[in-house]
């Protein structure tokens, strides 16, 4: 069996991250927003997974299934706010929150 | 975590569980305060529980002043300096909960939840500060930020409201992913997630992973940056200051910049990142530009909240400068001098924000419109001299100038730059302090200016004014309690030393 080496899943993971990042600062919509983060935060998830693999430790999987629960604990805010949002603007763009200058 | 299944000796004895038992006891309010709400819908009673446990842990907390550094599992670790930065913490949870009561008392709705958030938010903290493992450092760095979310966007009435929870959400949640991700890369080299990891060699040239390494470094910094507010993290600060409830506005310019500057000098300490040159380099620039942007684009203000947004910015660019030195000096002193600042910005940032939150709740019309302008200092101190002078120490404390406990703490890090031959940076914090200046001594002489009075109509809302201003008993004991710890520490900083030190 070969093994995937350490290097290749750190680069996986940080394009991984960065398609998420990018899909952060891009989009308009912020459902498709707060979908990105959930991309950005799986990404980071892979990278535990890999490393705990190589270290033959159990760390990387509890560090996993704690950012779980923080993106379910994050979603629920965020989903939230986003009712609020569509029911205040009657839209989901981003660019409508900008009433504070200065 | 795996080593700690390995290990035969109980996984919580006595002593450790004193050592945590303030967090405990936030713990088993939170759980209580739950069943509580079930029990019985009553604002009285919650406010009055959360009172209580915030109260009986500060009780806990000074308690444990004395007692030696202990190991609490893996995970956290808890000594003089922890215990020290918690008592900031409940302190300014306490006065917090207060400033939020007249808030709240305008409403039909219960206000239970409120109540649970902040003594979650608490017990992040106190996680924070006393965390010696990643994993506990995520844990609090994200029960402390979700719990803000929830709380900056809680008075849905609010103009800003949604606004400001969204922007502070996404960007919070982007920071968390970002340190994440250095968390993951530095494990990923070191394989060791506690604090006091130490770096293989022979894997750290391999593979490029050196590259990792430090990428990681680069990324968890910058997560915990963002949090604190630190220049080329800081777009979102001035906005959520401005948009959130006084009260909370309080609490993210204290407990969440305590807690997590805490943490991360103790994480940098453990890892003697320093060593480091890039590094180094990267908290130096980050620190230079703190101070300079803070300070200047705090002059063009004129909402009172979002100029001390960036104040508290050109602060944390001053307290970086005691993390870039720290090789150089005993770490005793870098605790002292970090712990000292740090106090003395909560006391100057607890009582300005009182002195705020009660001006603001004096007309119920701007109850939820969180607008406050400098405007609405003009002749303070005609109106209510004993506010007014809570406010001028705490911006002459913010300032810096001598028999005020910010004076000492700008001294502390005056002094350890100087030892470390850190000139530039010395230089840059007395630009930025003399910039400071210029818009904490035109706030000072706003109050005592002449209050303006016109018509009729006006003279009349001043009277209201007058009255309302009068506030009560427990927020008079709450002002003259302030007006005593500013003049107190600032001309006898030793009774803080020797907290600290002990």
């Amino acid at each position: 069996m070969t093994v995937i080496p350490l290097f290749h899943v750190l680069i996986l993971s940080t394009l991984l991250f960065a398609i998420g990042f990018i899909g952060v600062v891009a989009r308009k919509n912020t459902l498709f927003i707060l979908m990105s983060l959930e991309i950005m935060l799986n990404a980071v998830g892979v990278a535990f997974i890999g490393a705990g693999s190589v270290w033959q430790q159990a760390d990387g999987q509890v560090m996993f299934l704690l950012i779980l629960t923080l993106a379910a604990a994050e979603v629920a805010v965020g989903l939230a706010l986003l009712i609020r949002m569509q029911k205040k603007y009657r839209s989901l763009d981003i660019d409508l929150l900008n009433q504070m200058k200065g | 975590m795996m080593s700690i299944a390995s290990n035969s000796q109980p996984l919580l004895t006595m002593t450790m569980a004193s050592a945590i038992l303030p967090q405990l006891i936030i713990a088993f309010g939170i759980t209580l305060a739950l069943l509580l709400v079930a029990w019985k819908r009553s604002q009285r009673t919650i406010a009055l529980f959360t009172f209580l446990t915030l109260f009986i842990a500060l009780l806990a907390n000074v308690s444990l002043q004395a007692m030696p550094a202990t190991q609490v599992t893996q995970l956290l670790k808890v000594d003089g300096y922890s215990t020290f930065a918690f008592s900031l913490i409940l302190i300014s949870a306490l006065v917090a909960l207060r400033m939020s009561h007249s808030f709240l008392k305008a409403h039909v709705e219960v206000h239970d939840e409120y109540y649970l958030l902040l003594l979650l938010l608490v017990l992040g903290a106190g996680v924070l500060v006393a965390s010696d493992h990643f994993a506990s450092l995520f844990l609090g760095f994200e029960l402390l930020s979700i719990s803000l979310v929830g709380l900056v966007g809680y008075h849905r009435e609010s103009n800003y409201s949604v606004e400001s929870a969204f922007k502070y959400l996404v960007l919070s949640a982007t920071a968390s992913s970002f340190m994440l991700l250095g968390i993951a890369f530095i494990y990923s080299v070191t394989g060791d997630l506690s604090f006091n990891a130490t770096i293989p060699t022979a894997i750290y040239h391999q593979q490029g992973l050196g590259l990792f390494f430090q990428l990681g470094l680069l990324l968890f910094v910058s997560g915990i940056a963002f949090k604190l507010s630190i220049a080329p993290f800081h777009f979102w600060t001035p906005d959520v200051y401005q948009g959130a409830p006084t009260p909370i506005t309080m609490l993210m310019a204290t407990i969440s910049k305590v807690a997590m500057f805490v943490v991360l000098l103790k994480c940098i300490i453990a890892q003697r990142y320093l060593l480091l040159e890039n590094f180094q380099l990267f908290l130096t620039s980050f620190a230079v530009i703190s101070m300079l942007l803070g300070n200047v684009m705090a002059l063009q203000q004129q909402n009172l909240k979002r100029l001390l947004a960036y104040s508290s910015i050109a602060h944390m660019g001053y307290l970086l400068i005691v993390i870039i030195v720290t090789s150089a000096q005993s770490l005793a002193f870098t605790w002292q001098s970090a712990l000292f600042y740090l106090a003395a910005y909560t006391v100057a940032n607890l009582s300005i924000f009182i002195i705020i939150a009660l001006i603001q709740q004096q007309n119920t019309s701007s109850l939820y419109q969180e607008d406050i302008s400098l405007t609405d200092l003009q002749g303070l101190f005609w109106r209510a001299p004993s506010y007014a002078l809570l406010m001028i120490l705490g911006l002459l404390s913010l300032a810096g100038i001598p028999l005020t406990m910010g004076f000492i703490g700008k001294f502390y890090i005056l002094s350890q730059a100087t030892i470390a031959h850190a000139w530039w940076l010395i230089a840059t914090l007395i630009i930025g302090s003399a910039i400071g200046l210029a818009y904490y001594l035109p706030m000072i002489f706003k109050i005592f200016a002449d209050t303006p009075s016109d018509t009729l109509c006006d003279t009349q809302k001043m009277n209201g004014k007058v009255k309302a201003l009068g506030g009560d008993i427990i927020e008079q004991v709450l002002v003259y309690s302030f007006i005593t710890f500013g003049l107190v520490f600032g001309v006898l900083p030793e009774v803080i030393n020797q907290l600290i030190a002990s």
